[in-house]
């Protein structure tokens, strides 16, 4: 039962860094109503920027700084992909982004493929060596932080969207663009906003998701992209607090048929899962309000 | 006038010598973009370094006396199998005598497969290249086809030899427990067919392992079945990013085995750029490390192609000098015409050796076309690779 607890927690926590990821897709569906495939490698990509010129500054790599980095190299990832991927395509056309997204995403991969020979990267972590200790259960210090951040996230996100100007015009662009451009709002100054304010969230992802792993590799990309992708859609397309109980809900499920399937077998359970809830609950944990 | 004349007459010679310089074809081809990119560019760096030298030295003598250079020409499988074939059904189309690849064991596998299975057998359209693999490690794939050859290190002998080796250096030392890379070719079946078979026999007790897949990144359950397994020895057939995962998790969880042991692709720069510190004391077999004066040249030359040395891209200069001896020996044409029948000389060549000079000794032939290397033992300490034991 212990072991089974352990499992189940552990994968839980671990969920939180899909829970993170989840939030960037879900925030740019719920504004522009299109999916941004390349938010997972434009998360591991700010990751790198930040280590890389912080190690190429510095020649050490100091966490703070390292993330800072990340956090900067995300939001410019995140202008970077709004205007290659989306403000010159035709976005009537709902095939043009997804493609052009998938293109930046294997770009992406492939630029950091380049500039590190496909090398994992060491990453400094942040409470590596903290460990809460209850018996034989133990919870990761990392992997708390890593929770407590997807929440703040969360709580910034929706005080964002609910308490400032930009989060107001944000929500009439999500709601009807051609009316909330009559009304005044540049749209796509809201939409380019909304990318470099993922991006910056995709930094942190990043950041706390090379700390927990303990290195950065192209490796981590498609995973994290198409976890990403589940999470958003368990959780409700649109919905942040929705990609967060779904990052914590993917991880813990996948854990658990690990110990009990093994790890072959693993990931058909959460395709499982994906296609139960596109079955029975297609709007997701917390569906849109029509 | 008289100076214009002796100025044509220079550019004419030289522009005669020029024309008469011959080059003989050899291609490389390997990983350069996914995440095994540095093989194929250690690979191709090793190979273009290693025909510097020789053409220094005057190049390739030809059938008919004369020297041609060796000009290398290298391309990129991606680490697929369609991409693999691809690119040699290209190179068979080019003019290169003879190829030097993959990178990858899933590649070379099927590779090998489209080749001509038995040499003279007409009815059998395979293409009919000699191909000679200086990184894909799977055991026994050379005897696919009569037309690959490998020069990569016998991993059955190299863990036998570890295995029997920590026996003797610690004696309590009894059972052994797995960590498979369960979807990656080389990995997979290095612990099923390598390291398990070879642990037991001599005579550990493989009490288990546990699964990864090569993309995953969290290790939490596989590392607590390991803990509870409570092993003496730890060995780990994965590549250096889960690798590095899984050894950064036994820290966290405070497992902490008598020995650990790696796969032989682990013992390279990228598993101590990953995780120097929690990769302290691993003990890996290898067949290259810098210790030979001929091993210490050819890792600097190497380094001033941008390529570093590792058991992979040594194999690939290896078989550069291998290639020099077996062309000169069947004395190939060089003639464009002659291609197809200096392709088989090379293939008979490659065949009749019995054993070859490498950069750690003597690398013996054995008949089904692979090679027995010399191998070292070699421990990560402070952040690099030092060797720990020799046992030839």
């Amino acid at each position: 039962m212990l072991d089974f607890l352990q499992t189940l927690s552990d994968g839980v926590l671990f969920g939180a860094t899909y829970a993170l990821i989840g939030i960037g897709f879900t925030l740019v569906f719920g504004v522009m109503h299109k999916l941004n495939l390349s938010y997972g490698a434009a998360s591991v990509g700010g990751a790198y920027c930040g280590l890389m010129i912080v190690k190429a500054l510095l020649g050490t790599t100091p966490a703070w700084l390292v993330f800072l980095g990340a956090l900067l190299g995300g939001g410019v990832l995140g202008w970077i992909v709004y205007v290659l991927c989306f403000h010159f395509i035709p976005l009537s056309n709902p095939l043009a982004p997804l493609m052009s997204t998938m293109g930046m995403l294997l770009l992406i991969d492939e630029v950091i493929v380049h500039l590190t020979a496909g090398m994992p990267q060491n990453y400094p972590a942040v409470f590596d060596d903290v460990m809460l200790r209850f018996g034989e259960f133990t919870l990761r210090g990392d992997l708390l932080v890593v929770f407590a951040v997807a929440v703040l996230c969360m709580i910034g996100l929706l005080a964002l969207l609910y308490r400032t100007r930009l989060g107001l015009a944000t929500r009439a662009v999500a709601q009807h663009a051609v009316a909330a451009e009559l009304c005044g709002i540049r749209v796509a100054r809201v939409n380019a906003t909304t990318f470099v304010v993922t991006g910056l969230l995709g930094g942190i992802a990043g950041a706390l998701i090379g700390a927990s792993v303990g290195a950065l590799s192209p490796l981590l990309t498609t995973p994290l992209t198409v976890k990403g992708l589940i999470v958003t859609v368990i959780g409700g397309l649109g919905s942040i607090p929705g990609a967060i109980v779904a990052g914590l809900l993917v991880g813990g499920f996948e854990n658990v048929f690990q110990q009990f399937r093994g790890v072959t077998e693993r990931d058909m359970y959460v395709m499982l899962l994906l296609f139960a809830f596109l079955v029975f609950r297609p709007g997701g944990l917390f569906p849109a309000k029509s | 006038m008289k100076k214009i004349a002796i100025a044509l007459a220079v550019a004419l010679a030289a522009g005669g010598a020029y024309a008469q310089e011959k080059t003989v074809k050899i291609a490389g081809f390997g990983a350069k973009s996914g995440v095994v990119r540095s093989f194929g560019i250690n690979s191709e760096a090793a190979l273009i370094a290693a025909a510097d030298v020789i053409n220094k030295q005057g190049g390739v003598k030809l059938a008919d006396g004369s020297k041609a250079k060796i000009a290398v020409e290298f391309y990129d499988d991606r680490c697929t199998a369609e991409e693999g074939i691809s690119i040699i059904r290209r190179i068979y189309g080019t003019d290169a005598v003879v190829a030097v690849g993959p990178t990858c064991s899933n590649v070379a596998e099927p590779l090998y497969g489209i080749l001509q299975k038995k040499v003279d057998d007409k009815g059998d359209s395979g293409l009919q290249m000699p191909v000679f693999t200086d990184v894909a490690i799977k055991v026994g794939l050379a005897r696919i086809s009569e037309w690959a050859f490998r020069n990569v290190p016998n991993e059955t002998t190299m863990y036998s030899s570890l295995f029997y080796w920590l026996k003797t250096k610690y004696p309590g030392v009894q059972s052994v427990y797995g960590g498979v890379e369960e979807d990656f070719a080389h990995s997979r079946a290095s612990w099923y067919a390598v390291m398990k078979d070879r642990a037991e026999a001599n005579g550990y007790k493989v009490i288990g392992n546990s699964k990864w897949l090569l993309n995953d990144t969290n290790f939490s359950t596989q590392v607590r079945e390991m803990k509870n397994a409570n092993a003496d020895i730890v060995a780990i057939s994965a590549h250096p990013f889960t690798t590095c995962g899984v050894l950064k998790e036994m820290q966290r969880q405070g497992v902490k085995p008598k020995v650990l042991v790696g796969l032989t692709s682990s013992s390279s720069l990228e598993t101590l750029q990953g995780c120097a510190k929690q990769a302290e004391g691993i003990i890996i077999p290898t067949s290259f490390a810098p210790v030979t004066k001929e091993g210490k040249a050819a890792a600097e030359t190497t380094a001033k192609f941008k390529g570093a040395a590792d058991l992979h891209s040594m194999a690939a200069w290896e078989n550069m000098f291998i290639l020099k001896q077996v062309m000169e020996a069947e004395r190939i044409s060089g003639d464009k015409n002659q291609l197809q029948a200096d392709r088989r000389k090379i293939r008979d060549g490659l065949a009749k050796l019995k054993e070859t000079q490498g950069l750690l000794g003597v690398t013996r032939r054995t008949a089904d076309r692979e090679a027995d290397k010399p191998y070292l033992f070699v421990q990560a300490r402070g952040g690099n690779w030092v060797v720990l034991h020799n046992p030839l």
